[in-house]
């Protein structure tokens, strides 16, 4: 009998020191597949991908979760950016008060605002269904005749604009248009094409660019 | 009896080492130089053993780091407890030719990636340890 608890001792001994042995092993595949999951659907992702149609033919792709950075501005202070929020000097804008070019903007109703039409350039700043569009078209001319050389397309929410503006004066909330902009759909925001280059710049809900 | 004691005591430590090992991760730095003569640097160690050989370090080498610390300490720490909630994604990738650069997350690490002709170079660090690291940067920190 004292034999049999014996071995009965020297067995549990044993299976006690493999499941301490392997326990870390179960754990950690536990936690991998738990943080796998632990990235919600719901996330939203800016995604920035600039293509250069080069000999080499460059291309950069950037994606970043909106929370990461709503969550990582903050913790940035330097120069001009501080707590998630970037201060604007009238001097830097060569006098031009943004923050009341925007306001404005917010507070008017929809249509066709700037239009400038120059040889080498043509900008239209709109609003339209609760969106900011800016569209540059840059222009080349050669032997008389005019030729698109670049065209530059920017969106953006209105609600990103009033988040921008909801800041104290001379500043520019970037966390709350963050946010805002979390709020909204999938959007192409930016969209630049020359000669030479592409960038694109989207929100979705994919955490990868292609 | 005194065999036996020993046995359990190289044991238990296997166990704690195996826990510790398992519970910080591994680092990894690969690097290949691609010319005569260059480089061939292959490190695979646990990631406890970094913080631990920071004490080592003495205060006048470290000093340099603890200066710039209040500026970028907050930003790395909330960056590696958030990269954590993004397993296994590709963040910034850029190809241009033959080179390639590509920082990611696997698992719970940060991973970078350089391919070129000149040289590879993959360095794989668990952001638990980048959170360690900075904590005991600041406690070293000499009171203001």
């Amino acid at each position: 009998m004292d034999r049999f608890s014996h071995h009965i001792a020297r067995r549990a001994t044993l299976s006690l020191a493999a499941a301490v042995l392997f326990a870390p092993i179960a754990l950690l595949a536990q936690a991998n597949s738990t943080s796998s999951s632990s990235s919600s659907t719901s996330d939203r992702w800016l995604h920035v991908r600039v293509i250069n149609t080069d000999d080499k033919n460059e291309t950069v792709k950037v994606n970043v979760p909106l929370e990461l950075a709503e969550k990582v501005l903050p913790a940035i202070n330097k120069d001009q950016l501080h707590d998630g929020k970037v201060r604007i000097s009238h001097g830097d804008m060569n006098g031009v008060d943004l923050k009341m070019l925007l306001d404005a903007l917010h507070t008017a109703k929809d249509g066709e605002y700037v239009t400038v039409q120059a040889t080498d350039s043509d900008v239209k700043v709109a609003k339209q269904g609760g969106y900011m569009y800016v569209h540059v078209t840059e222009k080349t001319s050669k032997n008389g005749k005019s030729s698109e050389k670049s065209k530059v397309e920017v969106k953006v929410p209105m609600k990103v604009v009033d988040a921008l503006l909801s800041a104290g004066k001379d500043e520019l909330d970037l966390v709350a248009a963050l946010r805002a902009l979390s709020a909204n759909g999938d959007t192409e925001l930016v969209s630049v094409k020359s000669d030479d280059s592409t960038v694109h710049i989207w929100l979705d809900s994919k955490n990868i660019s292609d | 009896m005194i065999l036996a004691k020993l046995a359990i005591g190289a044991a238990s430590t296997l166990v704690f080492a195996t826990v510790y090992t398992f519970r910080e991760g591994t680092v990894r730095v690969d690097v290949d130089e691609h010319r005569e003569g260059g480089a061939h640097v292959h490190v695979w160690a646990p990631a406890a053993v970094v913080p631990m050989a920071l004490h080592f370090v003495p205060d006048d080498k470290l000093q340099h780091v603890c200066d710039h610390m209040e500026e970028w300490a907050p930003l790395a720490h909330i960056t590696a407890q958030e990269l954590k909630h993004y397993p296994n994604t590709t963040f910034v990738e850029v190809e241009d030719g033959d080179q390639h650069v590509k920082i990611s997350t696997v698992g719970t690490k940060i991973q970078v990636d350089v391919d070129s002709p000149d040289e590879n170079v993959h360095v794989a660090v668990p952001l638990a340890m980048i959170d360690d690291v900075i904590t005991q940067i600041r406690e070293r920190q000499p009171a203001s």
